[in-house]
């Protein structure tokens, strides 16, 4: 009889990688699989933001600081670099509603831990001097940061496998049987078996969950990114619009004063300033199947916005565009959890968030398998919500 | 905005296949980077020669402006100083013009965009003064700018030669003529008019290194052999300019981009795209021609151009069968002719196995 696996996790994205990583660190004998690299698929065409200032008040937030606060740590105990930089991050607030809605938004997260604060028209100036004139108000995240998303999934990935894990990369899932206790998992090179299985694959986890008899509700919500040259510093840390919120959740009745591009395509600006002193910007919603492929309609609406906030930008030549896919979730939750499939469990989903909550989702995974209580009440990331 | 043709690049391939994609009623618009179109013709200014319906004796500048006047006779329209900047999904083709991103919706896209000059590494390569000798031959046919006065050529194919006879021509001293093969890769009878003009041929050896401060003060040589730079056969000679001419690749960056299908053809500049008979790629709709789909020459890209613009214009419900099948086999005549005799015959069978493989996929 061929090696039983404790944990089978399928997905070398982030998510995937770290799910294997805390894992490994319990003592579980444990093997990642993946149908190519890892990080090849969402985590390479990610932002690297680590926020918790996009996140709602409650639980959400709570779980995302949680994550955040693991940051620190793993940037000194994995052996790959993964640029982790703490600056803070800056929403700008464009209009009154804004402000107020803001506001309240402000006062809730404070509630959970999260410490944000208003910067009044003088404050936000100061802080980013080459921000668009008219811009009234900003509001700041003390504890955001970003990390480099691929450096990170090759950090939790090979620190694994330095600790004992295997790696079976360009290997695709073909099937999955079930036979007692045991998953035989049918790959493209070997059979394998394992106690328990974990579904990281993001945007393909219906396809893995299919094999099971489970159906994911999850889909793929394109974005796009372009890459500016290096340039001087346009700003500081992290910057995105208020109406980042409003385009992710794509709730309230507040309608922000954009181009028809722009609505039609859910872009809100995103700034991301990188180690190399370029800079990223996103951000666009589009479901559009599996399509990857760069759209010019979208990368206007992007300058378009980009330029609105930062009009220095109009000189800054942008060298590169992608796209990837987001796994989304109709509740924008990830599921965390386990399946009425016993030893087969769910860490996907994540949308814009996998990278930031990659830590803490290995982790849990990792509590659960070992048979632990949660840090705190996962109800919220459990598969069972979606069952009607 | 809609078109029903988009010709990117106005260089030969694209004016000839404007015109005739117009003639045939088709609607053309032609986009070109450049402040006017016509490409390299306007710097060549020097007879072809071969048959006479390949323009024999007649200058290279000439049959630009020949192209031009057809052109406007025609009912092109045609975007000068505009740079296509991408091909997305459906056929929409990104321009930068005047300062702002035009799309335009295409329903059939010819990428004419030409080659690009491949450069050559050596230890002082980045000094002012080492240059393509395409840059050469624009600075001193089109702008009348002598780039200097003792000049090494590196490279003996048609390029180097015309060049380096052009750069005598403009009053610059040419110091030699480097090649890294055995023989001279040009047509005897452009190397002939150097060698009466005494330029010496280096054969067999390769540059080693460009010396300067600032600029470029001396270069220095070596014989070639096996690939490697033999020690201690060093010549150097005080020179200002440098003209690398070693090959040109096929530009084809918008095709790789449209999704078209590219392979290694090294005979006509290594990675490039391939098409089927009627110059069409694997992406339907998207046509290539002259140097982007295989660097040859002037002629042989006018009549690649022809036969794109008459097999969009048949596609398109301009032209009956008949006539299209009569006008492609007069064209593909001439292109067989042109790649007759020991050069042409290696592209012959090179773009035979390009359109092989097009067609395959």
């Amino acid at each position: 009889m061929s090696k039983i696996y404790d944990v089978a996790v399928i997905g070398a994205g982030a998510v995937g990688s770290s799910v294997t990583y805390y894992n490994t660190l319990r003592g579980a004998d444990v093997i990642l699989i993946d149908k190519g690299d890892i990080a090849e698929g969402t985590s390479s065409k990610s932002d690297g933001n680590i926020l918790v200032c996009d996140k709602m008040p409650g639980f959400d937030a709570k779980f995302a600081k949680a994550s955040q606060d693991m940051f620190p740590a793993l940037s000194e105990e994995l052996d790959y670099e993964i640029e982790w930089r703490q600056k803070g991050s800056l929403y700008l607030l464009e209009t009154e509603e804004e402000i107020e809605i803001a506001k309240g938004f402000c006062e809730d997260m404070k509630k959970c831990g999260i410490e944000m604060r208003i910067l009044n028209k003088q404050e936000v100036h100061e802080d980013e001097p080459l921000l668009a004139e008219d811009i009234p108000a900003g509001l700041e995240t003390i504890s955001d940061g970003s990390v480099y998303p691929i450096g990170l999934a090759y950090g939790f990935a090979l620190k694994a496998e330095k600790l004992g894990a295997e790696l079976s990369l360009h290997n695709p899932v073909k099937g999955i049987d079930k036979e007692g206790d045991l998953f035989i998992i049918h790959t493209e090179n070997e059979d394998i078996t394992a106690k328990n299985v974990v579904n990281c694959a993001g945007v393909w986890s219906p396809v893995i969950g299919e094999m099971v008899g489970l159906d994911i509700p999850i889909q793929a919500r394109q974005g796009q990114i372009l890459v500016a040259e290096q340039t001087f510093q346009v700003a500081r840390r992290k910057v995105h619009e208020f109406g980042y919120m409003l385009t992710k959740f794509q709730s309230g009745t507040y309608k922000r004063p954009v181009s028809e591009r722009v609505e039609r395509n859910g872009v809100a600006f995103v700034f991301e300033p990188t180690a190399a002193n370029n800079f990223l910007i996103g951000s666009s919603r589009k479901f559009a199947g599996e399509d990857i492929s760069n759209d010019i309609e979208v990368m206007q609406a992007l300058a378009e916005r980009a330029m609105r906030f930062f009009p220095v930008m109009e000189n800054i030549k942008i060298i590169r565009a992608y796209s990837g896919l987001r796994p989304y979730t109709p509740d924008h939750m990830p599921i965390v959890s386990g399946t009425p499939v016993p030893g087969f469990y769910i860490a996907a989903g994540h949308e814009g968030d996998g990278i930031g909550l990659s830590p803490i989702t290995g982790k849990v995974i990792a509590d659960m398998i070992a048979g632990d209580e949660p840090f705190m009440d996962l109800s919220p990331l459990s598969y069972d919500r979606f069952i009607k | 905005m809609k078109k029903e043709v988009v010709i990117i690049g106005g260089g030969p391939a694209g004016l000839a296949a404007a015109i005739e994609a117009a003639k045939c009623g088709a609607q053309v618009l032609l986009i070109d980077e450049n402040k006017r179109p016509g490409g390299q013709l306007f710097k060549q200014i020097h007879k072809f020669f071969g048959s006479k319906a390949h323009n024999a004796g007649i200058r290279g500048i000439d049959i630009g402006r020949q192209l031009l006047k057809e052109t406007e006779e025609c009912g092109v329209e045609v975007w000068l100083d505009s740079a296509v900047i991408g091909l997305f999904a459906d056929k929409k083709v990104a321009v930068l013009r005047n300062g702002t991103t035009v799309t335009v919706e295409a329903e059939k896209i010819l990428i004419c965009t030409g080659g690009a000059e491949n450069p050559l590494r050596f230890p002082g390569w980045t000094l002012p003064g080492v240059m393509g000798a395409g840059a050469a031959q624009t600075m001193i046919n089109v702008n009348r700018v002598l780039p200097g006065k003792r000049v090494l050529m590196v490279g003996s194919g048609n390029v180097g030669v015309i060049v380096a006879y052009q750069l005598l021509q403009a009053g610059a001293n040419v110091v030699g003529i480097v090649e890294g093969m055995p023989k001279i890769g040009a047509y005897g009878v452009h190397a002939a008019k150097l060698r009466r003009a005494g330029v010496p041929f280096f054969l067999g050896h390769t540059i080693a290194e460009a010396k300067g401060t600032e600029k470029v003060e001396k270069a220095v040589i070596a014989k070639f052999e096996n690939g490697q730079i033999v020690k201690g056969t060093e010549l150097e000679t005080e020179v200002d300019v440098i003209c690398i001419a070693v090959g040109l690749r096929p530009l084809s960056e918008l095709a790789q981009m449209a999704g078209v299908q590219h392979d290694f053809i090294p005979e006509l500049g290594g990675w490039m795209p391939l098409h089927d008979g009627d110059m069409e790629t694997n992406v339907p709709g998207i046509y290539v021609a002259g140097d982007t789909a295989g660097v040859e020459e002037a002629n042989t890209a006018m009549d690649e151009g022809r036969l794109a613009g008459v097999s969009i214009a048949h596609t398109l419900g301009y032209l009956k069968d008949e006539e299209t099948v009569q006008k492609k086999n007069e064209i593909k005549d001439r292109l067989n002719a042109l790649r007759q005799g020991p050069f042409g015959e290696r592209r012959l069978n090179a773009k035979q196995r390009v359109i092989e493989k097009g067609e395959a996929v």
